[in-house]
């Protein structure tokens, strides 16, 4: 994103709305952090802008790999839905992606808004890859690995984004070894981070899943999302 | 999208905070020249029950997905009625708590076929979050495009008497292009924090 300062009033409308707090007043004038900067647009859609300072720039690799993981409106090539996720279990009463006996995990690094750079995906996925997930093949991330280690590509690892999500699944008997790496990155990481469980029910019973992570000493929160089985293929 | 998934707030106020998604699953539903019919019908049933938010018409056009914002059970309810009853064959997934959901479901004789929940904390350095109210709003947009100095930005206006919280909700949910930004729950988190 750029600001024509020659052009700004300075009236601060674009600082207000920037949600990772990437744009200053200097001398009156707004100046956007590049390094901070995830490239969301929403200064651009936003920020009404008076005097129309504010414009997309032509993005060079890999700078622009920010856009996919940060701005809504653009649409993953690999996943063709809009923002950074995959369709998971949304449509799972019509992909079965995760069957009865597997657990569905969802890591979102940067959220709740304070963004990350790319490179914090490899405390997570070096650690899965040894014990053996599966990573989801339209996922946006799993599109930046490089090898089965869980590496990704080095070219964008100092690319900062609003967020990324690591989406994977594993056999239920692995659950315990994927909470101990949440609790492992917990203390490493210099950003925040979300995570999700997703579990196909049986017999309507949603409370032996979220029993047997609380067992594992994770709170669980009272609200989800829950997919309640019309879709059909 | 995780969309919904890491909204926070106590039970009290998510009985008031509801979302729906219709999806079509790419290579499988989203293939029959009804398809994209089906999806603008779906819009159709969630815009004629009264939505706090709903994603603008546009995206029911050209998104896998059309998503509306409701602020109780009750509405929920009757849509899940109509579409059971409608029998679309498209994915449908409700957000909020999740008792209420399996009451809803229970009562019309569907199930839950898969859950998604959030592990109750965030991780990682919680320090650089700020407080748990202004979180409450802006988890409201899952793609996070609502900042947090716009919340205490507006909140300072509104204390000047230069903008009602209605307006303030209005310009916060503008970011929001979902139409999951739940604008009523705003109002009702603003107010406690004018009080504040
Ligand atoms: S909104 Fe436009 S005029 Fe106002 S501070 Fe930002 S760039 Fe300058
Ligand atoms: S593009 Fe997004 S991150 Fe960059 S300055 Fe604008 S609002 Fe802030």
């Amino acid at each position: 994103m750029d600001i024509k300062t020659d052009v700004c009033n300075g009236c601060g409308q674009c600082v207000i709305v920037c949600p990772v707090q990437a744009i200053r007043m200097v001398d009156n004038k707004a100046v956007i952090d590049e390094e901070l900067c995830v490239e969301c647009s929403v200064c651009y859609r936003d920020a009404n802008c008076p005097v129309n300072a504010i414009r997309m720039k032509r993005l060079k690799w890999p700078r622009v790999i920010r856009v996919p993981f940060s701005n809504v409106i653009a649409t993953h090539k690999v996943t063709g839905v809009p923002g950074r996720g995959t369709e998971e279990m949304k449509t799972n009463d019509v992909t079965n992606r995760f069957n009865i006996g597997e657990i569905g995990v969802s890591i979102e690094l940067g959220r709740p808004g304070i963004g990350t750079h790319l490179e914090n995906i490899e405390l997570f996925t070096t650690r899965l890859s040894k014990i053996g997930v599966t990573y989801e093949e339209k996922s946006p991330v799993t599109a930046l690995m490089v090898d089965d280690k869980g590496h990704i590509n080095e070219e964008i690892k100092e690319q900062r984004v609003l967020s990324a999500i690591i989406e994977f699944k594993i056999p239920d008997k692995k659950l315990p070894q994927i909470l101990e790496v949440i609790r492992k990155v917990d203390k490493e990481i210099d950003t925040v981070f979300s995570v999700g469980i997703v579990s196909r029910i049986k017999d309507n019973n949603t409370k032996e899943i979220m029993n047997r992570v609380s067992q594992l000493g994770f709170q669980v929160r009272p609200n989800a999302k829950i997919n309640i089985g019309l879709g059909r293929p | 999208m995780t969309h919904s998934l890491h909204r926070k707030g106590i039970e009290k106020d998510l009985k008031k905070d509801y979302v729906v998604l219709a999806m079509l699953a790419a290579g499988f539903n989203d293939k029959y020249d009804d398809s994209r019919q089906k999806l603008i019908k779906i819009g159709e049933i969630l815009k004629n029950h009264n939505p706090v938010n709903i994603m603008p018409e546009i995206g029911w056009r050209t998104s896998p997905t059309v998503t509306a914002t409701f602020n109780n059970i009750k509405t929920v309810k009757k849509i899940i009625r109509i579409l059971k009853k409608e029998d679309l064959g498209l994915s449908i997934v409700i957000s909020g708590l999740i008792s209420e959901i399996e009451k809803v479901v229970k009562e019309v004789d569907l199930g839950v076929h898969t859950i998604h929940f959030s592990l109750g904390n965030t991780f990682g350095r919680r320090e650089l979050l700020p407080q748990e109210k202004i979180l409450e709003i802006t988890t409201m947009c899952g793609h996070h495009t609502v900042s947090s100095q716009s919340i205490t930005h507006y909140l300072e206006l509104i204390k000047q008497g230069k903008l009602t919280v209605e307006k303030a909700a209005k310009k916060l949910t503008k970011p929001c292009v979902c139409g999951i930004f739940n604008t009523s729950r705003a109002i009702q988190i603003l107010n406690t924090l004018v009080k504040d």
